[in-house]
Order: structure tokens, then sequence, then C-alpha cells
């Protein structure tokens, strides 16, 4: 068995080594997980910041940024402000907000939010 | 006078400019008529050439394979005369394909026209193996001549044949073809000095009792010493490698456009002088050759050819009469490599412009040849010469099969169009043309079956490959032809354009990429930027907003330090987004000198080349010339 799980482990993407490490950090927080998140219902949900975008949303700047839990991806944006402190790559957080489909993003506009600890903090 | 501008071309250009001569315009494209006595040694050289080593290869097989000894002589000439009436029988087809094709009729049309896809392929696989043989054979054959006039140079043997394969590459990429002033004098040359050997050679065997050449070496002697008793095996080994005299009297029938008016006519005519010098001076030799006796080994361990030995014996040591019919050999064997230089690259542009070889074997060059098969034909006889250490009598095997393929394929097309057409005189001439089809093909079924373990089997494992390569060229081209077709309703394959512009830093290059991606009016711009970690991304968000108030930055950050497989990953995304959009990355470049470019783009270079068969992806540099 044990060559067939070290063929298993290195024939793993590099996006399956990520969620597996996502998974394993947010699986214990006992929250709904993005793949199976409700739409159009207050959800409480938590992730890892993947991807920030700056754009201006018809004038207005606004942060969006996309989190993932290692089942699925979540855009969130805050709209009306260029950045947020503490808000950055790598981070995690949970926030609490009600979802809306964008095309084929699940979109959640100005949850409220916690950030989690850094690792080490 | 005129104008001069200003020659910016690169260097490797002017070298090029040297090497191959001045371009010249599409339009000056003259093809200019052969007067029948010029018309001769262009395209008769190759056939005629043949004489330099068919006798040779005739008593190889009887003096080493059949180890037969002196009996070896006694039959040289029943097989110079068997060859001489296969000659007739050929030449007397041959005829009749000049009357019928007068926009000339190679194997490969012949069989196109009557046949049908396979045979046409089987003979234009042949044919085009059997001109790269040709060049690999004339050449050896051509310095073996100079070998054994000037026997020190035998162990340049090979790069002596290399160096004037490139030669010929050379001048065929300038254009000489089908030039008579140039084929014209080495053919006549040699013609007149083969006559010139055996007419005074037989003068002094039967007048002056001009005994045989005394052998007095080690090998000679082993040779001399075979007792076997001849088998038919070996007999008609024998008459196949003897049947190489033929090589060559296809291209009259290739080229009768080249005659001048009318074209059958003097073609025809030029065909029968051809077979007759051919026919002559082929018997003349080996008459000649049965009463001098010279030896040859297949090894090559006696330096001299046979036509070496004889004209040595007849002029009686190495005088200027030697040295003048060695030379004469030498220039026909190159002519006859020339030849082919003329119809590898004419038939293989024919193939390609049927989709069974790549197109760019249609492509003309500076000099209005083809260049590609000039240059391909030039590797592949170097390669051939270099892979059977210049020694002729190696490739001669793979030589015959082909010839003799092509010939029967060509005949029998020959006789089912007259089959078809029923012409006038059809029964004599459908009668001939059976019999030429009949011979060639038992011809060819005994070269392969008797040679089959010296090398006969070669192109019967590559024709059979050849013509799986053309078919799968052929399929690749059907289908892509297919799939670009363009239907009666035009459906645009997109209809959202979404554009990327990839972004390292803030920098004038990503300016100008920005200010182009704008201009391109997509349905959504972004900036991509991958990031190693926050603090980057954060930096770069701060110095972007300087810049760009009113573009958005998407800053991924990267897991695995590899920037080609990330961009990647988000291309793909974006993709998914929309069902029917156009994504176009722009990317900056920075195009410095030639000799600097490689410090930059590297990254860039290895996204383009990943992203180039990605589907609805366009890709885009935007240069910054920095000088």
């Amino acid at each position: 068995m044990g060559l067939r799980n070290l063929l298993g482990r290195s024939a793993q993407t590099k996006e399956d080594l990520v969620s597996e490490r996502l998974c394993a950090k947010f699986g214990d927080m006992n929250m709904v997980s993005l793949a199976t998140m409700p739409i159009r219902q207050r959800v409480d949900v938590c992730g890892e910041i993947r991807r920030m975008t700056v754009k201006p949303r018809a004038g207005v700047p606004a942060v969006e940024i996309e989190i993932s839990d290692g089942t699925g991806e979540l855009t969130i944006i805050f709209s009306g402000r260029e950045r947020i402190p503490g808000v950055g790559h790598n981070r995690g957080l949970t926030v609490s907000g009600v979802a809306h489909m964008e095309g084929s993003r699940r979109v959640m506009l100005n949850p409220l939010y916690r950030l989690l600890p850094k690792p080490g903090q | 006078m005129s104008p001069k501008t200003k020659d910016n071309r690169t260097a490797i250009a002017r070298l090029k400019g040297i090497l191959i001569g001045k371009p010249i315009e599409t339009h000056l494209d003259a093809h200019h008529r052969l007067k029948k006595r010029v018309a001769l040694p262009v395209f008769a050289s190759d056939a005629i050439s043949s004489t330099a080593y068919a006798t040779e290869e005739i008593l190889i097989v009887f003096l080493t394979m059949a180890a037969i000894g002196l009996a070896a002589f006694d039959n040289l000439v029943p097989i110079a005369i068997m060859v001489v009436i296969l000659l007739a029988i050929v030449v007397n087809s041959y005829r009749q394909t000049i009357n019928a094709y007068p926009h000339g009729g190679g194997s490969y049309i012949v069989a196109k026209d009557n046949l049908g896809k396979y045979p046409s392929l089987v003979s234009g696989s042949a044919m085009l193996v059997d001109y790269i043989l040709t060049v690999a054979v004339s050449v050896s054959g051509g310095v073996a001549a100079i070998v054994s006039a000037f026997n020190d140079l035998a162990p340049y043997r090979v790069w002596l044949c290399v160096a004037f394969i490139a030669l010929i590459t050379f001048a065929n990429l300038r254009g000489i073809r089908e030039s008579g002033a140039l084929f014209a004098p080495p053919t006549y040359l040699y013609i007149i000095s083969l006559a010139a050997l055996i007419l005074v050679g037989l003068y002094r065997v039967y007048f002056q009792d001009l005994g045989p050449i005394s052998h007095t070496g080690e090998v000679e002697r082993e040779l001399l010493e075979g007792q076997k008793a001849l088998t038919l095996f070996y007999f008609l080994k024998a008459f196949s490698s003897g049947a190489v005299a033929l090589t060559g009297i296809e291209a009259i029938a290739d080229g009768v456009p080249a005659f001048e008016k009318p074209e059958p006519k003097n073609a025809n005519r030029t065909l029968i002088m051809m077979a007759v010098i051919l026919g002559t001076s082929f018997f003349g030799l080996s008459v000649l050759a049965k009463h001098l006796e010279p030896l040859k080994d297949h090894e090559g361990r006696i330096k001299d050819t046979v036509l070496a030995q004889l004209a040595e014996q007849v002029y009686g040591g190495r005088n200027i009469f030697f040295f003048v019919t060695q030379f004469a050999t030498f220039g026909i064997l190159i002519l006859a490599a020339n030849t082919a230089y003329a119809d590898f690259p004419r038939l293989s542009s024919v193939i390609a412009k049927d989709s069974f070889l790549p197109r760019q074997f249609t492509n003309r060059g500076d000099r209005l040849v083809f260049s590609n098969g000039v240059i391909f034909l030039g590797i592949a006889a170097s390669g051939l010469v270099i892979a059977f250490g210049g020694i002729v009598n190696a490739l001669i095997p793979l030589y015959a099969v082909g010839v003799f393929t092509g010939f029967t394929i060509s005949q029998t097309g020959m006789l089912v169009r007259l089959l078809r057409l029923k012409e006038k005189q059809w029964p004599i001439k459908a009668f001939f043309t059976g019999v030429g089809a009949f011979t060639t093909f038992a011809v060819a079924m005994a070269v392969v079956i008797v040679k089959f373990t010296d090398g006969a089997w070669i192109p019967a494992v590559v024709i059979p490959s050849m013509i799986l390569f053309f078919t799968s060229v052929n399929r690749h081209y059907v289908r892509v032809k297919q799939f670009l077709a363009v239907a009666d309703q035009v459906v645009p394959p997109f209809r959202t354009h979404f554009v990327v512009v990839l972004v390292g830093s803030v920098n004038a290059g990503v300016v100008q990429a920005v200010k182009y991606a704008q201009s391109l009016r997509p349905d959504r711009l972004m900036a991509l930027s991958v990031v190693g970690s926050d603090a980057e991304g954060a930096e770069l968000d701060r110095v972007w907003r300087q810049s760009f108030a009113d573009v958005e930055l998407i800053t991924p950050i990267d897991d695995f330090r590899n920037l080609t497989d990330k961009v990647l990953e988000e291309v793909e995304r974006l993709d998914g987004l929309q069902p029917d959009d156009l994504i176009t990355v722009v990317i900056p470049e920075f195009v410095t000198s030639i000799r600097s470019q490689w410090l930059h783009n590297q990254s860039a270079l290895a996204i383009k080349a990943r992203l180039l068969f990605r589907p609805n992806t366009v890709v885009t540099s935007v240069p910054i010339v920095i000088p």
C-alpha cells in the first residue's frame, strides 16, 4: 500500500495540494462549507484569501477578494473602500452575509467579517 | 543609374545573397525550351552515367558472391544482352508515355491518372527514394573515379562525397537546373571517351592481341580462384545488378515540356538516341571487360573502378587518355546527381501539392527553385553516403528496387489508359506496354528476392512507411481543410471579449500595453499580476492605483513559484466565467538587440508557448524597443 500511497500523493495536482491544506485548516471550524453554501440566505462561512482585485465599480472604488476553504470559492466585495487593513493574501477570515449569483460566481456584498489570526500570531 | 536603397539586411541574409545569388522576381520564371542536342545531355546524363558502374556491379556479384572465378567473364556478355533487351522493352513503352503525356508523365502522374491513389503513392515514394539514391550512388561513383585516378585520396572518400553533394546542393539552390551549357560538355566528353575506350580497346584486343590485365595482388588472386558453379540465383542477382544501367531513363518522359516543339516527337528522338548510346556503350564495355578481365570486390579492397582498370590496360598505362576518361566519368556522374536535383524537388512539390507531403515542399526560394526539396535531397543523400561509407555497391540493391517499381507502375498505368481510351492501334501498343509492365515487374520481383538480404529489404520497409507518412500527412490536411471550411451561415465563435494584460511591475512597457489593450475596446479589461506575498501585492496595488485608477488589477497569490502555471490557471478561470468568450492576453515585451535579448522575456516566452495551444485565446506582444 505504501507505494501506491506515495504514487497517489505525487500524482496530485498543485490545486489538490492547496485545497487539501485549506480543508485541514478550516475543516474543524464547523462552519458551512463553501461547496454546499446556500444562496440568498444569511450564512456564516470561512476561507483564506486567494486572490485580490482592486476595481472601480461604477466609479466607486471597491475591494474584491476571493476566498477558498478548499471545497469551493466565494467572491466578496467591499464597496467604497480602496484598502482594508488586515485584508491581504493568505489571510484567513470568517464572513457572515447573504450571497447571490453573478454569472457562475457566488458573490457576497459587504458581509460582516472577522479576521482570523495569522499563523504564528 | 538606378537609385540605391540602404542595405539593412542582416548578416545571414547577406551571406545567403553571396552563396545563393540575387533573388529573381517571380514573373521572370521563363521556361526555356531545349534543343535536342542540349536536351540529350540534360536528360540522358543520369542514364548514360550508369554505364560507369553497371558492368562493375555485375562483376562484383560473379566474383565475390558467386565466387565463380574466371567463368565470370564468360557470363558477362549474356547478361549484357539481357540488359540491352530489357532496355529496349522499357524504352519502347516509354515512347508511348511521352506521346500520351506531353506535359510530363512521371510515373507518379501516370499512376495518379490511371491507377488511383495508392499505386501513385507507391511510385511517388519509390521515385523519391530513387532520386536520393541517384545522388548518393552517382556521387560515390564519381568520387570512385577520382579515387581510381589518385589513389592517395582513398581515405577521404566519404568526405569527398559529402563535399560534392554540398557543392551540387548549393549550385542547385542557385538554380542551374536544365542549363545546357553546363551539362553538354561533360556528357559529350564522357560519350566520346567511352566510345574511344571501347573502340580502341576492341581494336587492340582483336588486332593487336591485347591480353587480359595481369593481376598479382593477394585479393585479386583470391577472387580469380573461385571455382563454384554458377547457380540461377546468382545469375539473376548479377542481372539485377546490371539492370541498374536502366536507371534514369524515365527522366525524358518526366521532362517532355522542356523540349522544343513538337515536344513528343523531339522527346522521342532524344529517348531513342539515349537508348542507343546507353545500349551500345554498355554492351561494348561488357565485351571489352570479357576480354580484359578487370576485377572488383564489394568491400573496396580493390580501389580502382572497372572502368579505370580497362582504361589503364587499353591505353597502356596511366597516361593522358586514362586521366581524361576518369575525369569524364567523374563529370558525368556528378551531372547524373544533378539530374536528381531537378527531378526530386519537382516530384516532391507535385506530391506536396496533392497534400501528401508537407506544404513546405511547394515553396520556391529566392532563385525560383523548390529550395526545401533541394536541401532535403542534399541532406538525405549525404546521410546515405556517410551511412554506407561511400561504397556504391552497398547502395545498388536499394536503387534497383525503386527504379523497377517506378517502371512497373508507370507501364501498368499506361496499359490501363490504353485499355480505357482505345486509341488507334491500341492493341499493338497495349501489347508492348503489357510486355514492358510484365518484364519490369518480373525484374523488380527478382531484385527483391535475390537481393533481399543485401539490402533490398530496405525499400520494402521504407516505401510502405513513406506511404504511411504520406497518408497521415494527407489525413491531417484533409481534416484541417474540413474544419476550416466556411459554412454558409457564418456563426461568430465568440461574443464577449476579455483582455488580460500580464503585469510584473508598473513600468513604461506596461503603460503602453494597457493603452493598447484599451484600444481594443474589450468587454472587460483587467491586469493580472501573480504576487509572491501579501506585502508585494499591497505595494503593487498602491503603485497601480496611482497610474491606472480605472483599470482592474487582479493579484492572485502564487503558491508554488510557478508563474506560467498560475497564469494559465487564471486564464482558465476567466474562460470559465463566460461560455462564448475570447480572451486576449497582452504581454508587454522588451525588445533589445540580438545579443542581449535572452536576458529578457524568458517567462513571457514560456507563457506564450503554453497559451499557443489554448483555444479561443489570442496572445499579443506589445513591444517596447530599447535601442
